[in-house]
């Protein structure tokens, strides 16, 4: 059956960040612990006017100037995050408007923890392959909230990344998916019952039981189906909700610092949940050559592995820099932004 | 002017918080020092007129015409007019076609507002009907925003400083000192203005005329006469939202019925010896001065300036213009035609002009009267 | 008063504010309506690509009139009904962080633009004016000195340059042709660093190549970048008044300015194809007006 490849991508972070430093200073931390056992330096938060639809609105916009096709031309999106607007109004209808998308649009929300944009990314490659749809849009996009105080609250960070697929015999395909596969579980690691504002996790429960165990069972898979040696690959991107779980699993399957190197962005970001390997697979898409082989690996608690294997078809470009001035929060402020304080 | 039409009674209340009345009792306190004051009897009244913005959403009151009506024994009839804060201009002007058509021959024009029932956000947000509801006040915008925008532009375009805009505050309040009628009667120094706290950067506090309750009732008629003749009435109308205007820094409404009010009145701007314009804000009363014809663009700020030094004359706002006497939006343009009306009589000048507006000058409606008692 | 009708209404007219614009006015309220929160809000008078214009938040640091802005879909305020109600806002997106008082660790001056245009004499009064905070940034380059060079150059034979470039020691390099010839240019790190030591402001003459590498060493963000256009409405006439600017400086045989002039045409384009590798745009009709508008645009020389 035919292929699908991306033909676009594009990303958003808000401006603001918070270090690690001043998140322990407030709560008398170490900062040098935190940074050996998380290895995050820092973590973008969302500007007080910011959620999951208005991050996934500029990344898809950016994704669409990047493809250089049409918006109208795009007629199914898929958005994963674990911070949607709405409990019940759909994040991808609001986008396929506001981007101005295809009226005749399939479109739907998932939720699958930090694997929801790359399951995204699965369905928009079946509804390419199988010849419904010429454009489809995949798109993570969160607003991570960690509650103050928790250990999450050092990670947890907001960002949007979203990728247009079409046939991979198109003109312009830059990577092309060869083969993608899921690992897919039940396993209490990490969740949020409906009507909590903040998620709660397990502990060291998350680690072997959970993230642990099933990237390795993914990528045992991806790489059986794939008939490739882990030595043959270029770049790899592991879902990274520190900096630490990403470096173990990849000492253990054999992935060097260099294949890791272009899409292990969680030091300076923090873990986006759903945006975050999606945000790794736009920095290495930037960056790769014609030829070369992308393996990207996502986890979700609760528990999933999503995996594909790609061939860029040409060389990746870069995206418009972002000119910006990054802004310092403390700790107070970084509180009314992350909503904490909220008033209402 | 079709036919001569006579000031023959005016009275007011004092603006200002009015906690233990309600609109009804200050048309009514009005109305009966109107009255008193023409000498004429309540059955002379064949048309009452009254202006009003807020009603509904300060007062649950719409229906004004006929409220107004009930205070006078016969019912006479009654309608309403809003242009926002150009009410009065509008129901002055309307009463003068009625008069000028002989459908009326004595119309009771009062003009009224009871703002401090409400909160300060909901009248806020009350005000902002002046603007454009899809345009202007989905960004939050409120009417000191608007001006603080004009200001803004307007400092960039000529230089004004923030020295020079607080002179406009301080000249107001220090005419407003002498008039019995006016809400705030104490001095104000431009140090004390440019201190304030900040409304919308760059307008401070006191550069924006306060919330006031108050009424003013002119009487007009064609059959009864007096030493105070309309020479003139005159409205234009310019786009409501300032995002359709080439300039926001000059008001072509107000050009536009200026022109023609001296074109009726067949008199020349520097015959005018009494004028009261519309200083909402002060920034407003500087393009103010710029727009009637009494200075060059950019230049309006001189007038202050001289008035402050003390060498011009002081024929402007002298009774404090809106940012001392206050601004019961409504009643405002009434409240001029009054004010010119007093100080042409204490001066003996022959002609006063009356400039009042709605919204950001997207409403203009200019009034000139003539004192038929002057000393030429 | 949001009403379900009422915003979707309202939506319908958002894709028509997703342009691009400058700020015609703009203004601080200290207290907005109460769905928008305690904090002032800043509200721009935006005049959009079509000539439009709109209201809406200003995103800006440090705004000013005539600042270039770009749309961003952001939330307005959430309704008692808990409706999201989304509004396109504005962002500056070039502005240079806070530069503290005098010191500017880090941060780089850069004017560029074709030659002929006067960013010597640009640099130069800016220099002059602001000596004790801005330090002019010695190009280092392989040809040789020539009549009417007024010390704004190092001079090095190539061998010295293609050490230097070797050894890191430069932090931007090109090389430019001129009749046949390969001169090259550049900048050394150690005259940044020197001029920083001080607690000054580096300010670089450049052209497009070796501002690109600027931003490649020290980032994009390190630089408030200047560009000089000559005056004139048209490219033609652009092109012409450099011509004449050329002529009028006598330093050079018209061969190299014929040399000149198609590098100038180059350089017009880059200011469009790369407008991201610049803050502002001045053109330069009358030295004193363009100084002005740079000292505004210099957090720290405004009070110098």
């Amino acid at each position: 059956m035919a292929s699908s490849a991306i033909v676009g991508f594009g990303m958003y972070l808000p401006k603001y960040r918070i270090r690690t430093a001043e998140i322990a200073a407030h709560w008398g931390e170490d900062p040098a612990g935190l940074m050996a056992n998380l290895g995050v330096e820092e973590k973008t938060v969302p500007g007080k006017d910011e959620d999951s639809f208005t991050l996934g609105f500029e990344a898809g916009k950016m994704a669409i100037e990047n493809a250089g096709i049409k918006a109208s031309q795009i007629s199914a999106i898929f958005v994963g995050s674990e911070s949607h607007p709405y409990a019940v109004k759909p994040t991808s209808g609001m986008l396929a408007a506001a981007l101005e998308l295809d009226p005749f649009c399939h479109a739907a929300d998932l939720e699958f923890a930090c694997k929801a944009g790359t399951a995204a990314m699965q369905i928009g490659d079946a509804f390419v392959r199988s010849g419904q749809v010429n454009f489809a849009m995949a798109m993570g996009t969160d607003t991570a909230q960690g509650k103050p105080g928790d250990a999450l609250e050092y990670t947890a960070a907001a960002g949007a990344a979203a990728v247009i697929l079409c046939t991979a015999t198109a003109k312009n395909a830059l990577c092309k998916i060869d083969h993608t596969l899921s690992f897919t579980t039940d396993t209490p690691d990490f969740w949020r019952a409906a009507d909590e504002k903040y998620p709660r996790h397990a502990g060291r429960f998350t680690g072997e039981p959970g993230y642990f165990h099933h990237m390795r069972e993914a990528i045992k898979g991806i790489l059986e189906i794939g008939n490739i040696k882990m030595k043959e690959i270029d770049h790899v991107i592991l879902h990274m909700p520190n900096a630490k779980f990403p470096l173990r699993i990849a000492k253990e399957c054999g992935i060097s610092k260099e294949q890791l190197d272009h899409g292990f962005i969680v030091p300076t970001v923090g873990n986006t949940y759903s945006a975050c390997s999606l945000l790794g697979l736009t920095n290495v898409l930037q960056k790769a050559k014609k030829g070369e082989r992308i393996l990207l690996v996502s986890y979700g608690s609760g528990a999933g592995c999503d995996a594909f294997l790609c061939t860029m078809l040409k060389n990746g470009a870069g995206l418009p820099p972002d000119t910006r001035a990054i802004s310092y929060l403390p700790y107070s402020t970084y509180l009314e932004h992350s909503g904490a304080l909220a008033a209402k | 002017m079709e036919k001569d039409i006579f000031l023959v009674g005016q009275g007011l209340t004092r603006f200002g918080e009015h906690w233990d009345r309600s609109l009804l009792n200050l048309m009514d306190e009005a109305t009966e020092a109107a009255l008193k004051n023409s000498g004429l009897n309540a059955l002379d009244v064949d048309l009452v007129i009254v202006a009003n913005m807020l009603g509904e959403r300060t007062n649950n009151q719409a229906h004004l015409g006929a409220l107004a009506s009930a205070l006078l024994p016969h019912h006479p009839p009654a309608l309403r007019i809003e242009s926002a804060c150009g009410s009065g201009a509008m129901a002055l002007h309307t009463a003068a076609a009625y008069l000028e058509s002989k459908r009326a021959e004595t119309v009771l024009v009062i003009g009224v507002e009871k703002m401090t029932d409400v909160s300060v956000d909901e009248v806020s947000a009350a005000l902002m009907g002046a603007a454009d509801s899809e345009l202007d006040a989905p960004s939050g915008l409120t009417f000191p925003g608007i001006f603080g925008l004009i200001t803004q532009r307007y400092m960039h375009e000529y230089g004004l400083t923030r020295e020079q805009l607080s002179l406009v505050s301080a000249v107001h309040h220090r005419q407003g000192k002498e008039n019995p009628f006016a809400q705030f009667r104490f001095d104000v120094s431009p140090e004390k203005v440019t201190a304030s706290p900040m409304v919308a950067d760059p307008l401070r506090l006191l550069d924006c005329s306060p919330v006031s309750d108050g009424a003013a009732v002119c009487i007009l008629s064609t059959t009864h006469r007096s030493e105070l003749r309309l020479a003139a009435s005159q409205i234009a109308s310019d786009s409501v939202s300032i995002t359709e205007r080439a300039s926001i820094t000059s008001f072509s409404a107000t050009r536009d019925a200026m022109q023609r009010a001296l074109k009726e009145a067949e008199i020349d701007r520097e015959e005018i010896r009494a004028l009261e314009t519309h200083d909402c804000f002060s920034m407003a009363a500087i393009i103010n001065m710029e727009d009637l014809g009494f200075a060059e663009p950019g230049e309006g700020i001189s007038v202050y300036e001289r008035i402050h030094a003390g060498d011009y004359p002081t024929f402007v706002n002298k009774s404090g213009g809106l940012k001392s006497c206050g601004h019961p939006v409504a009643a405002t343009g009434i409240k001029q035609m009054i004010d010119i009306a007093k100080q042409l009589g204490a001066s003996k000048e022959q002609y006063g002009l009356a400039h009042n507006f709605g919204g950001a000058c997207a409403s203009c409606g200019i009034h000139i009267l003539e004192n038929l008692d002057a000393s030429s | 008063m949001s009403s379900p009708s009422i915003i979707h209404r309202a939506q319908k007219k958002r894709a028509s504010k997703l342009q691009a614009g400058t700020v015609l006015s703009f203004t601080v309220l200290a207290h907005p309506p109460a769905r928008f929160g305690k904090r002032p809000r800043q509200i721009g008078l935006i005049q959009l690509e079509d000539g439009s214009s709109v209201l809406a938040p200003l995103l800006a640091e440090r705004p000013f009139i005539g600042q270039r802005v770009h749309a961003r879909m952001r939330l307005s305020h959430v309704t008692e009904e808990k409706l999201r109600v989304y509004e396109v806002s504005y962002e500056a997106l070039s502005e240079v962080p806070a530069i503290m008082e005098k010191t500017f660790p880090g941060y780089i001056l850069a004017l560029t633009g074709p030659s002929g245009v006067g960013k010597t004499t640009v640099s130069r009064m800016l220099v002059q004016m602001f000596s004790d905070v801005a330090v002019n940034v010695p190009i280092v380059t392989t040809r040789k000195e020539k009549p009417g060079d007024e010390g704004e150059y190092v001079y090095a034979p190539t061998t010295e340059f293609d050490e230097w470039k070797r050894g890191g020691l430069l932090v931007a390099a090109t090389d430019i042709p001129s009749r046949g010839e390969h001169r090259q240019y550049g900048y050394r790190r150690a005259d940044f660093e020197a001029i920083w030591k001080e607690g000054k402001l580096p300010v670089v003459i450049t052209e497009m190549h070796l501002l690109k590498d600027l931003a490649n060493t020290f980032g994009r963000r390190s630089i408030l970048s200047f560009g000089l256009l000559p005056p004139g409405k048209s490219k033609r006439a652009k092109l012409s008044q450099l011509l004449h600017r050329l002529r009028k400086r006598g330093r050079e045989t018209e061969a190299h300015i014929q040399d000149r002039l198609k590098n100038a045409e180059r350089d017009l384009a880059f200011f469009k194809e790369r407008s991201d590798l610049f803050d502002h745009v001045v053109v330069n009709k009358d030295l004193n007006v363009v100084i002005r508008s740079m000292q505004k645009r210099i957090p720290g020389l405004s009070q110098a």
